[in-house]
């Protein structure tokens, strides 16, 4: 990390950023662990010195909010899910696989945690979920076909997890990495019959 | 040149972090993780005090902050900048805090949940600060460190330090009373910040 990087943080903890400097800086921090320690560090140093004593938050309580953050995307998408197989008919005209599933959610998409939930569904873009009997790859499955079946039942039967997936795979271009890694897991835990998955699909933009 | 007075419990901040703040809420409603993180990181500390000082048990208070963050974040979407986003924040603060006692059947706050923010901010002010030995303790050794490392700073960087933290004045307004350029008042700040996080970094880690 570079003191140039640094300073950027410091300003921007002054409000004293340029705006057109925020978004590389904010891409950084989000990979960056030596990056977040430091600007709470700053932050620390100035309630310090405005308000000395009192509990402060200890290491890692950062991680642990955006960490629960996760865990309640992960749950939304499910619910996402669910909600979307009662409005198959939303679907718009096809202009590909994800225009298509993205079509069907318009109403869900003007709810910021309804669109992070589904952009959580990208964990599938960056995985290929296949069962050990199956032969057809997960991208052919029309997404709006899964979606009708996802939320049925409580132990989803072997194409219901094939489409379940190829749905995820739709959403792929609108989630971050973590979500997508948390869907996953989230999606492991909940289907035993899923046995290998290849990182194969490229990661969203 | 008039300073700013700031409080542990106030919303009132450094001149110039309102408009920082809400640039990142925007781009966490557009779903940049990092900005939020950001956010957490910034007021962590300040929060996670704040509802120390509300709670019977202040042992709680990481958990009930965490909900706190994890609340505004799912409420992102309607927040539309009409207030600062830390008078926001504050306000879910303490009102998980205040679900947090009614839910573990303590003796209730006297205050009403719809108080004005100024109102609440004198409730938050009387209530008696409760903590534990160890995070008093290393509140205290905080403290002492910052205090010790400002004394050690070479005199142009802790007057651009203390007339930013502990006046509030803008860079503008440090470039005109230390009569040097903007760029130079940011960078004194930025040296100031990494000297007392050198001292600190031994208790953070």
């Amino acid at each position: 990390m570079t003191d140039q990087i640094r300073e950027q943080l410091s300003a921007l903890l002054d409000g004293e950023l340029p705006k057109d400097e925020m978004g590389l800086l904010v891409r950084r921090l989000e990979k960056d662990a030596a990056l977040r320690r430091a600007f709470g560090s700053y932050a620390l140093i100035g309630e310090t010195l405005r308000a000395p004593g009192g509990r402060i938050a200890t290491t890692g309580f950062a991680a642990r909010v955006s960490a629960e953050i996760d865990a309640t995307e992960a749950t939304a998408v499910s619910a996402a899910a669910s909600h979307d197989v009662q409005r198959p008919s939303r679907a718009a005209p096809a202009a590909g696989v994800a225009g298509q599933a993205a079509a069907a959610q318009v109403a869900f998409w003007r709810r910021p945690m309804i669109r992070t939930a589904l952009a959580a569904s990208a964990a599938a873009a960056a995985v290929l979920v296949l069962r050990p009997d199956a032969t057809t790859p997960l991208t052919e499955v029309a997404p709006l076909q899964a979606a009708n079946v996802v939320g049925m039942g409580s132990s989803p039967t072997q194409a219901q997890s094939q489409r379940l997936a190829s749905y995820m795979v739709a959403h792929s271009q609108y989630s971050t990495p973590m979500v997508r890694r948390n869907v996953l897991s989230s999606l492991l835990a909940a289907d035993p019959g899923i046995s290998r998955v290849s990182f194969e699909i490229g990661e969203a933009p | 040149m008039k300073s700013r007075e700031h409080g542990d419990d106030d919303a009132g901040l450094p001149a110039g972090t309102e408009q920082s703040d809400l640039e990142l809420v925007r781009r966490a409603q557009r779903n940049e993780r990092g900005a939020f993180d950001l956010l957490v990181l910034k007021y962590q500390h300040k929060v996670v005090k704040l509802v120390a000082r509300l709670l019977r048990d202040p042992t709680e208070a990481e958990d009930v902050a965490q909900e706190a963050f994890v609340k505004a974040y799912r409420a992102l979407g309607s927040f539309r900048g009409d207030s600062a986003f830390y008078t926001w924040l504050y306000r879910i603060a303490v009102n998980t805090a205040r679900n947090s006692i009614a839910s573990r059947q303590r003796r209730p706050l006297d205050y009403e949940a719809d108080l004005s923010e100024s109102e609440q901010n004198n409730v938050a002010a009387r209530l008696k600060h409760d903590d534990t030995p160890e995070a008093a303790a290393l509140s205290e050794e905080i403290r002492v460190t910052v205090n010790q490392a400002i004394e050690q700073l070479p005199e142009d960087l802790r007057t651009a330090i203390v007339l930013r933290e502990v006046e509030g004045l803008s860079y503008e307004e440090i470039a005109d009373a230390m009569d040097c350029p903007v760029g130079t008042v940011r960078s004194r700040i930025f040296r100031a910040r990494e000297a007392i996080d050198r001292a600190l970094k031994p208790l953070l880690d």
